[in-house]
């Protein structure tokens, strides 16, 4: 500012992601404490998404998507626990089951969903990119 | 429900494909200066340069510019104090006869608690950060924010977190929350047959607790931007008083929050998952009442110190005088930051807490208002034998004290063990803080619009629709406010929807409340003023070329941010871009508030001045 007054104006000063991070929070708030599914995986998609092509966009990684996948490994190991809390033990039986039943399954279930998206989305991208960056 | 389930599978699949259709559209213009380090360099983009903020809405939808920001935040404000004024003037309304005539006790409410959240937490904190976000980066000489994204994400949760607030309004099938803006437990927690136990409840803690998210993320950006981006010669020492007290209100916001945002997990718990927090037979419902206040009386000071900061910086313009005492202003400014947090159980002192710890609260309640004094006696000695120019801003800085100073002394005495136990929940306690987050936030709200009006806009307001501007709020806050004061005194008890009690002295307090709605009407009238003011000032006002509208080269207190007003003015100018000022004249007529006396014959700016 104070060597060129005024070129500050023209600097590029944007970025697309903020409005996404701040969209996707909420939405996956809502959808995790009310129990909709479609609402809590697609929010958290939506903010995990946004946080990795923010960090990328900011120059602390050069690419997201090893970013995305370890939110979405996160996502799954917080899902998981969530849902696993609620299970005397885990087999794929005892979760279909306590879906119609326990809604702390449920919630804990959307959010292992989202975070395997997450996960397979950058696992697969990371290795399917073959553009020099 | 399967086709529910189906319908919002889709809607969330086209917003995620929305989403990435966007970014792929603005991919184009993803280009950017370092700001984080280790970016790229801006070489390869320097030869369109002109072109780099995109234009229209999506400027303003991905704008990390911390003046962009503030100006986002500021429209934001602008909006949700016209919607919880507009809460306000259907309650006051309703109060102007004791009965409920107008609207039904449920809507009365609803309408209570939004106002108070949203005048609390959409208004109050945005505002504040609307100033600092444009302000403080100018003041200290960065470049920007310490964190510009961080920034712009703080400002975008803001939007949603008003929508889920005011959400049980108007979506179908919702009631709006009829907790109070204390949320206080066990009507929280959803017990009982009201509406309490609805989702509109839950949308607005949902909502409540982005804000407080949005809060904590400016706060930390500010104060690494206060620690980290000032310029080399801006050091400790002569760091502004503005800056002071926004780093000392991030400080708290850093301890505070968080806080609240815990708690407000906690009682959606307790709400939708069975635990038991606040229940009675677990962590009690006086448990919520700590929690909060903890939060809740910090609080009070996230909304105070900013606009005290604000009349320390702009008053001494206006006097023609450095600030008397500035280190003891600083000084008093950390004392009422860290006592702050020392005094949450005055809020508690009728709930039956142990007789001992309610006297060392009423201690450092008391204590507080020395480093309160100091502030209001460096006022008024700074305008003593100064040269006062009444200009609008320092009417709203003078008006301002003298609200404090009447909020400020009630205060003093709701601190007193033996008078809260008498004024406890009357309309004394709503007087008492509406003359501080009204006739001090609200008052310095309008006193930094005015004073910053030329660096936001390049125009200037018009004075006398100003001066009816301060008149009407500054006569219609002292009818409210100090009616309540009465009416507390009368035992007129706080948030009730009518008053048509079979015993005790209903005329006087009808006649009370009838001051109370005209006193709100008038405030409400100047603040159409202001927004006219504003909105035709910015468009069809004269350009102001005038560097210094204030004159504060002559009395040595041209601060950076109009230096830097005046850099951008003669770079506009060098690159042609400006508008030309083809009405020399009207702009010299506008310029003239306090600024430039023109006008030889014009009374009301005649310097006035205290010598004798």
């Amino acid at each position: 500012m104070d060597e060129q007054p005024g070129l500050s104006e023209q600097y590029r000063r944007v970025s697309a992601w903020p409005l996404f991070i701040a969209l996707g929070l909420p939405i996956a708030e809502i959808g995790v404490l009310f129990g909709l599914v479609p609402i809590a995986i697609g929010g958290l998609l939506l903010f995990v998404g946004s946080i990795a092509g923010i960090v990328q966009e900011s120059g602390y990684v050069e690419r997201p998507w090893n970013l995305l996948a370890g939110l979405g490994g996160a996502l799954v190991v917080l899902g998981a626990a969530l849902a696993l809390s609620q299970l005397p033990g885990f087999s794929p039986g005892a979760v279909l089951a306590a879906l119609g039943s326990n809604g702390l399954v449920v919630r804990g279930v959307s959010i292992v969903v989202a975070g395997v998206i997450a996960l397979g989305v950058g696992g697969a991208a990371r290795f399917v990119e073959q553009e020099p960056i | 429900m399967a086709s529910e389930q189906i319908a919002l599978t889709l809607l969330m699949g086209a917003l995620l494909v929305g989403v990435v259709a966007f970014i792929t559209r603005v991919e184009d213009w993803r280009s950017y200066t370092p700001l984080a380090g280790g970016g790229g360099g801006t070489a390869e983009e320097s030869g369109y340069a002109q072109d780099e903020k995109p234009g229209g809405l999506v400027r303003w939808l991905t704008t990390v510019d911390h003046k962009d920001i503030g100006m986002l935040y500021g429209t934001y404000a602008i909006v949700t104090f016209t919607v919880g004024g507009a809460m306000v003037m259907i309650m006051r309304t309703e109060l102007l006869d004791p009965a409920a005539t107008l609207i039904s006790a449920q809507l009365y409410n609803g309408l209570l608690t939004s106002h108070g959240i949203t005048m609390l937490f959409l208004f109050g904190t945005p505002i504040i950060a609307a100033f600092a976000n444009y302000f403080v980066p100018l003041i200290i000489g960065a470049d920007d924010m310490a964190f510009p994204r961080v920034n712009a994400i703080a400002f975008w949760l803001l939007p949603p977190g008003a929508v889920l607030i005011w959400a049980g309004f108007f979506v179908p099938g919702l009631a709006p929350a009829q907790t109070g803006w204390t949320m206080y437990a066990p009507l929280s927690v959803g017990v009982g047959a009201g509406t309490q136990g609805g989702a509109g409840v839950d949308l607005m803690l949902l909502g409540l607790h982005l804000t407080g998210v949005s809060a904590t993320m400016g706060a930390i950006n500010f104060i690494a931007t206060i620690f980290i981006e000032r310029a080399e010669d801006c050091t400790w020492a002569n760091l502004d008083i503005f800056s002071w007290t926004i780093l000392t209100q991030s400080g708290l916001i850093l301890f505070a929050f968080p806080l609240l945002g815990s708690a407000l997990v906690m009682l959606l718990l307790d709400r939708n998952f069975g635990t038991a927090f606040f229940a009675v037979e677990g962590g009690s419902p006086l448990l919520w009442q700590h929690l909060f206040w903890f939060f809740g009386h910090p609080e009070v000071y996230i909304l105070f110190l900013p606009p005290a900061g604000l009349i320390s910086l702009i008053l001494p313009k206006f006097s023609g005088r450095k600030l008397f005492g500035f280190k003891f202003v600083v000084y008093s400014t950390l004392a009422i930051g860290v006592l702050s947090f020392g005094v949450w159980a005055h809020h508690m002192f009728s709930t039956g807490i142990d007789p001992r710890i309610r006297a060392s609260f009423m201690a450092v309640s008391l204590a507080i208002a020395i480093p309160s004094a100091v502030k209001v006696f460096n006022w008024i000695t700074t305008m003593w034998s100064g040269r006062v120019r009444l200009t609008a801003p320092m009417l709203f800085c003078i008006g301002t004290i003298s609200n404090f100073i009447i909020g400020g002394i009630t205060g003093v005495f709701l601190a007193a063990i033996p008078v809260d136990l008498v004024l406890h929940d009357t309309y004394y306690v709503v007087g008492h803080f509406h003359y501080i987050v009204m006739g001090v936030l609200g008052f310095m709200t309008f006193a930094g619009l005015y004073y910053w009006f030329p660096i936001f806009t390049g125009k200037m307001y018009q004075r006398t629709l100003a001066k009816w501007h301060f008149w009407l709020t500054f006569v219609g806050t002292q009818f409210t406010f100090f009616a309540m004061l009465l009416l507390g005194y009368l035992g007129m008890p706080r948030r009730y929807a009518t008053y048509d009690f079979p015993i005790g002295p209903v005329d006087p307090v009808t006649a009370l409340h009838q001051v109370a709605t005209l006193g709100a009407f008038l405030i409400a009238i100047g603040f159409v003023i202001h927004i006219w003011n504003f909105i035709q000032s910015w468009s069809e006002g004269p350009v102001l070329d005038d560097e210094d509208p204030w004159d504060l080269k002559e009395i040595n207190q041209y601060t950076r941010e109009w230096r830097w007003h005046s850099r951008r003015l003669e770079t506009t100018i060098a690159d042609g871009s400006g508008e030309e000022d083809s009405d020399g004249e009207g702009e010299r007529d506008l310029a003239t508030d306090g600024g430039q006396d023109t006008d030889e014959s014009d009374d009301s700016e005649n310097v006035e001045s205290t010598d004798s």
